[in-house]
């Protein structure tokens, strides 16, 4: 097991120190916190706008994340030799394959872990400077003091990890990543200390649980086929998933008062269960036949 | 497990890489045979592309042979038993550029299954061993060539290992590191680790090898050990090698 944790660990330290993951980031981050803020003149929908944005940043920008970053990190292993330094000790493909899966998951998992307790915040803050504006009328008022912490979780880990970077050798992009990790989870859990948004808990993780499939796809195609054509492959599986995607759109029932119970976002979450499966034998079974160079 | 006094033993191994569409582009290896004996160092000599590189790939499980029988250990390359007592560096120092001198080494203690007590102690002796402690927290991927290679090294080492495996272990060393490197092969020879390297540089050679082989387009042209190959090694090398050359720097200048 040593060996396994040692190539999981590697490769989730390895996609969170990867710039692209810091790009996608702050990408979602910039999505879920700012762009609810060009629709609070909407007045009284602040709360959906915010929750639509921020389900959105997770959901597509999750799927980029878990696809573009986990080809990368394969490839890169399999082109730069360092699979097969990897590879020349005691640990079979298999094991090597599913322990490097096993690490991009759990970057995928603080990626997405992210996202979600900065939506967290922003509908918080939508909330309770909703209901401040309509008690005062005054509309400006929906910029609460979440608002400015969704704010910091986009702007103060990359200037802070530049100045730890500066003065005690941080490396800049993970320590960018986990600072935004930090961040948004404390400012969820400070905006939350009263109250969990009981019905946004589980579409959350219903839209997290999507990109991981295809992170298994990108990963098996990438132990076969070059960058571009693991990246096509991918695309295709999407394309031939996406009505069934589409079904995980749930903001609109929410919107309507509705609840999403955690026994469906249990079955539905465990239905992908045999595609990830699938996907990785079939990584497992491209590894095994690869010439390593 | 099965125990034999050949640790590594190469019959009629072939190798043919093919493209895309499984059409052969090149055989690389052409009916090998060669023994490689508990406790010796034996070197395979050859020119460029000659297919030692590749011999050593199918050594190590990297690459899957089209014919003939590879047994390392006496057993298939790609059993994870046999692999846990080999140590390899490879011709190019393969390392994670986001990775610490120092982690790279825990990285690969940790693929060695070292616990973690014994992983700290060894990464602080073989980090002072190649003279890289004061940088040992520095990104590999900021490292001079020679710099990263000696890390490459150090992880070979790591897990104490029966067979080392070095593919062209000077490439890329100044002249002061591949001495360094050469009385450091001499060093574990004798303390009784098993060698089998490749290079085209035969000084290398002539200085550590027991027994070499020479081979080229993928064939085994001689075997021996160094003295009985002629006084000079290098003269032997060119009369097997350098017929049939198709380097013709000369009539290019001209």
């Amino acid at each position: 097991m040593r060996r396994w944790h040692a190539i999981a660990r590697a490769t989730a330290f390895e996609m969170i120190s990867e710039p692209l993951s810091l790009l996608l980031l702050i990408s979602a981050l910039s999505l879920a916190v700012l762009a609810p803020a060009f629709h609070y003149h909407q007045f009284g929908e602040a709360t959906r706008m915010a929750r639509d944005s921020g389900l959105s940043a997770l959901f597509t920008g999750g799927l980029a994340f878990a696809v573009f970053v986990t080809i990368k990190s394969f490839r890169r292993e399999f082109e730069s030799g360092t699979a097969a330094m990897a590879l020349a000790h005691s640990l079979s493909r298999g094991a090597f394959f599913t322990a490097k899966v096993a690490g991009a998951l759990a970057a995928y998992a603080v990626y997405a872990a992210t996202v979600a307790a900065t939506t967290l915040v922003m509908v918080r803050g939508a909330e309770i400077g909703g209901a401040v504006a309509a008690r005062t009328g005054d509309i400006a008022r929906v910029w609460g003091p979440s608002f400015a912490i969704g704010v910091c979780a986009v702007v103060v880990p990359p200037i802070a990890a530049a100045a730890l970077n500066r003065f005690a050798r941080f490396r800049f992009v993970s320590t960018s990543f986990l600072l935004a990790l930090l961040l948004s989870v404390g400012g969820a859990a400070y905006s939350f200390r009263a109250s969990l948004a009981s019905s946004l808990a589980p579409v959350m993780v219903l839209a997290a649980a999507v990109a991981p499939a295809f992170l298994c796809a990108a990963a098996a195609f990438s132990a076969r086929f070059r960058a571009n054509a693991s990246a096509a492959a991918t695309g295709l599986v999407f394309a031939a998933f996406l009505p069934c995607v589409g079904a995980y759109y749930m903001s609109d029932a929410l919107s309507r008062g509705g609840f999403l119970p955690w026994s469906y976002v249990g079955v539905a979450a465990f239905a992908l269960v045999p595609a990830e499966a699938a996907f990785i034998l079939l990584g497992v079974h491209f590894l095994d036949r690869l010439d390593l160079q | 497990m099965n125990e034999t006094d050949d640790v590594v033993a190469l019959d009629g191994v072939r190798k043919v890489f093919r493209d895309f569409w499984l059409r052969p582009t090149v055989a690389a290896v052409d009916g090998l045979s060669l023994r490689v004996r508990r406790g010796e160092v034996f070197g395979l000599l050859g020119p460029n592309g000659s297919g030692k590189s590749t011999t050593i790939k199918m050594i190590l499980g990297l690459l899957d042979p089209s014919g003939g029988d590879v047994r390392l250990f006496g057993l298939p390359p790609r059993s994870v038993k046999a692999r846990a007592r080999l140590g390899y560096l490879p011709e190019l120092s393969y390392l994670h550029p986001f990775l610490t001198a120092r982690e790279t080494l825990r990285y690969y203690a940790g693929l060695c299954s070292l616990p973690r007590g014994e992983a700290i102690e060894r990464t602080r002796q073989l980090l002072d061993m190649i003279g890289l402690s004061s940088v040992a927290d520095r990104a590999v991927g900021g490292f001079s060539k020679g710099m990263a290679r000696r890390v490459a090294l150090a992880s070979a080492l790591i897990g104490r290992p029966e067979l080392l495996v070095l593919d062209e272990p000077t490439s890329g060393l100044d002249p002061v590191s591949t001495r360094e490197v050469k009385t450091l092969v001499k060093a574990l020879s004798a303390g009784g680790m098993t060698i089998l390297m490749t290079s085209h540089l035969l000084a290398d050679a002539e200085d550590v090898c027991d027994r070499v082989m020479i081979v080229n387009h993928g064939k085994s042209v001689a075997e021996g050990r160094i003295g009985e190959l002629g006084a000079s090694l290098e003269d032997f090398f060119l009369a097997k090698v350098g017929e049939g050359d198709d380097f013709v720097l000369a009539d290019f200048l001209s």
